[in-house]
């Protein structure tokens, strides 16, 4: 079975990856799109979050900033999926070993599991506390663990430059 | 303005900046996460605008609840996007990229922030939709037009 070091490597000497990597303006471009993106998708989940925090629009329904914020945020998972994945594939043999873009693989793992089980545990719920201005600490717990994972997202997203 | 820039090069503070390793890193991880909060305050005024979100709340009300954490937000970008031009400035200076997207983002804030607020004080409420729509279109456009400048100051 081929380690996952060759799977990357056959990745970066695949055209699509190799097309990314000669060309002189794909990289930068697809890099612009995916670090503005950061503005429509997590600032969308900051929204709710911090909405849930009782910090933002206190006095309106938590499920009516869910539906203003859903679909922009799928919008903007999408836009950054398949950047990140261009990206990647752009330069899977340099990120294979690297620890921030690893990093950033496992954040992004638990930051997806967070509303998984928010929707399927206290968001369930929402009907009781949809006009509490602050959410029930369940849902606060979430909101603080989206922000700080996301934070943390940026942060080793960042830094995938900066380590070798 | 280039002695001005020349000066804020000669100080201690620039030429700790400009030596320290890391703090380049962490002022730019600070820029992307004010860009975060910020950019997403700025975009649901201007989605509210255009009528594809919060439709059901009276763009006042969104203009005001989202107007502190745009400020704010912007206030950090400023911040963090002085600190970066302090650990280089000539190169700055210099930097074509970087005056288009300082001339651009002194015309989106006066703007943008004319808009929002006075949106928020309620003057505009059931104002002509053309109107309404044109600004948060002229709004998005300078916003993005700021951030794709923003990443060629890296590349020119």
């Amino acid at each position: 079975m081929p380690s996952l070091q060759h799977i990357c490597e056959w990745i970066s000497s695949t055209s699509l990856s190799t097309s990314i990597q000669k060309s002189l303006w794909a990289f930068p471009i697809i890099e612009s799109i995916h670090v503005l993106a950061i503005a429509l998708l997590v600032g969308s989940i900051a929204l709710f979050d911090l909405r849930l925090l009782g910090i933002l629009m206190r006095h309106e329904p938590v499920s009516k900033i869910a539906h203003a914020v859903l679909r922009w945020t799928w919008i903007g998972f999408a836009i950054m999926f398949l950047s990140g994945l261009l990206l990647s594939i752009a330069e899977a043999k340099q990120n294979y070993g690297n620890l921030a873009f690893r990093s950033k693989l496992v954040l992004l793992l638990l930051v997806g599991l967070n509303p998984l089980i928010f929707h399927l545990t206290i968001f369930r719920s929402v009907n009781s506390w949809d006009l509490a201005p602050v959410a029930p600490w369940r849902a606060r717990a979430a909101a603080w663990t989206s922000l700080i994972l996301w934070a943390g997202i940026i942060i080793a997203g960042r830094m995938i430059a900066y380590i070798h | 303005m280039l002695t001005l820039f020349r000066w804020l090069a000669s100080t201690h503070f620039s030429i700790a900046l400009n030596q320290s390793q890391w703090a380049f890193a962490i002022i730019e991880i600070v820029h992307l996460l004010a860009l975060s909060v910020s950019g997403g305050a700025i975009l649901y005024f201007d989605l509210r605008m255009l009528g594809w979100s919060f439709r059901s709340q009276p763009e006042a009300q969104v203009a005001r609840a989202l107007l502190p954490l745009a400020g704010l937000g912007m206030l950090a970008m400023t911040v963090s996007g002085f600190l970066m031009v302090a650990s280089g400035p000539v190169r700055y200076y210099y930097n074509p990229a970087f005056r288009l997207k300082m001339y651009l983002f002194i015309v989106a804030l006066l703007f943008h922030f004319a808009v929002q607020w006075k949106v928020s004080r309620g003057d505009k409420e059931g104002s002509v939709r053309t109107v309404a729509r044109l600004a948060a279109v002229i709004s998005l456009l300078l916003w993005f037009s700021i951030g794709v400048a923003g990443r060629a100051i890296g590349f020119v």
